[in-house]
């Protein structure tokens, strides 16, 4: 039988407390979970068959109902939705083989939740002023060009939207720097994906120490203040989703 | 899930449709592969793969014709094979039925790359 | 309107929820992994890319059966 896995765990508990813990959360499916442990840490898995196994937005939601009863009472690392592997025998070895691994990032989510933070604006209007000032810098094609072609007005379009390009960027890094200032007494881990499409300009996600959620909270109101021209989205707390990072030599 | 997790929220529902579209399309990729569609999510992996690549030689082709090192020759030509691949990326694009959207889904640990 | 409101939360709820856990967490991969049809063509580098499509293309033939019911 295939074993569906979903997080490496840290336990400050004993086994039968795990055990109990992990038996009182039905996995996906109906099927039951339970733990293997290795020294201090463990893996959450269920018995589920890959062929049964369907991608439907019901079950990736249903795992992250599991993942996120799990949080409640452990500090863990959530593992991608549809990892299945062969034996439990594979399962120990992965854990034993990665021990350090995931000792240490386990040390680094401690005690933490993981908030992510979507900035939006309306391209149009957010991008004009930046527009303006970009085409001031006047592309002319004889600064770069001796002769005037296709080729060379094709080169000369494509400057000028790497140049707009690039200014958009500088913004988005901007408004990071101002982001890392609000949070400065915090100091998080963070994360950025930078104009993520035209509209979604900034997506971030925010490693906080659970008793610091408030100030964070509160600092990102403040930020919003700061800036009626975007539209911000802030959601949380989650489970260290973005913050897992193992050797991967598997 | 039991409690709300947002916590902040000021985007009108227009922009947030808009903008999470590509979030939309990175779930479905991966959860409307079947046997039968296999070769279109293969044509769509390959073809973001082949954007991708494009669009950094592009930028670093500009960065050159910025830097003025180039001959008038190298220019032309270098103006010439981006106008090509352009064109080219457009055919493919027509001929597998895919949008810009759906050449930006999330390449999973290496991030949305472009 | 009110309704509007309270299912464009449950919406971006879910999709939050969507995009960790089909993009994000722990990921393994290698020999131990039994792969998946449809989950992730795309791995960690370009060697990886390449072998999840040989696996799929794999998978490809050997799912596709004589008398298949069109959905």
């Amino acid at each position: 039988m295939d074993k569906i896995i979903y997080a490496v765990t840290g336990n400050n508990c004993s086994q039968e407390e795990l055990n109990s813990l992990v038996k009182g959360i039905s996995g996906i499916s109906g099927s039951s979970l339970y733990a293997l442990s290795f020294k201090n840490i463990s893996i959450t898995v269920s018995d589920f068959s890959s062929s049964k196994f369907v991608v439907d937005k019901e079950m990736a939601i249903d795992f992250a109902r599991i993942i996120e009863q799990l949080s409640q009472k452990l500090t863990l690392l959530p593992v991608r939705f549809g990892t299945f592997l062969k034996s439990d025998e594979d399962i120990l070895k992965l854990l034993t083989d990665h021990y350090d691994s995931f000792y240490n990032n386990l040390i680094k989510v401690w005690d933490k939740d993981e908030f992510g933070l979507k900035v939006i604006w309306d391209y149009a209007k957010g991008s004009e002023k930046i527009k303006e000032e970009s085409e001031k810098e006047v592309v002319k094609s004889d600064t770069y060009f001796s002769k005037n072609t296709v080729h060379t007005n094709y080169l000369l379009e494509k400057i000028k939207k790497h140049k707009l390009e690039d200014a958009l960027l500088r913004h988005v890094e901007k408004l990071i720097e101002e982001i890392s200032g609000f949070l400065a007494e915090i100091n998080p881990e963070c994360k950025f994906k930078k104009m993520v499409s035209n509209s979604l300009i900034l997506d971030g996600v925010f490693l906080i120490e659970k008793d610091k959620k408030d100030e964070f909270i509160q600092a990102i109101g403040a930020l919003k203040q700061q800036h009626n021209d975007l539209h911000l989205l802030l959601t949380g707390p989650w489970p260290p989703y973005s913050f897992v990072e193992i050797d991967q030599s598997f | 899930m039991s409690e709300n997790k947002i916590l902040l929220n000021s985007v009108p529902i227009e922009e947030f449709k808009e903008s999470i579209e590509s979030i939309e399309n990175a779930a479905a990729s991966r959860i409307n592969a079947t046997p039968e569609n296999a070769d279109h999510g293969l044509a769509q992996l390959v073809l973001t793969l082949i954007e991708l690549i494009r669009k950094l030689v592009e930028k670093q082709a500009i960065r050159r014709v910025e830097g003025g090192s180039l001959s008038d020759e190298e220019i032309e030509r270098l103006g010439e094979t981006l106008m090509k691949l352009e064109t080219k990326m457009e055919e493919l694009k027509q001929i597998f039925n895919l949008s810009d959207e759906d050449l930006n889904i999330n390449l999973g640990p290496l991030g949305s790359l472009m | 309107m009110q309704e509007n409101v309270i299912d464009q939360s449950k919406d971006i709820t879910i999709l939050e929820i969507l995009d960790r856990v089909l993009n994000k967490g722990v990921v393994i991969t290698g020999d131990i992994v039994i792969s998946v049809a449809n989950i992730d063509l795309v791995y960690l580098g370009l060697k990886l890319i390449l072998t999840s499509v040989e696996t799929m293309q794999q998978r490809h033939l050997s799912v596709v059966k004589p008398n298949h019911p069109q959905k």
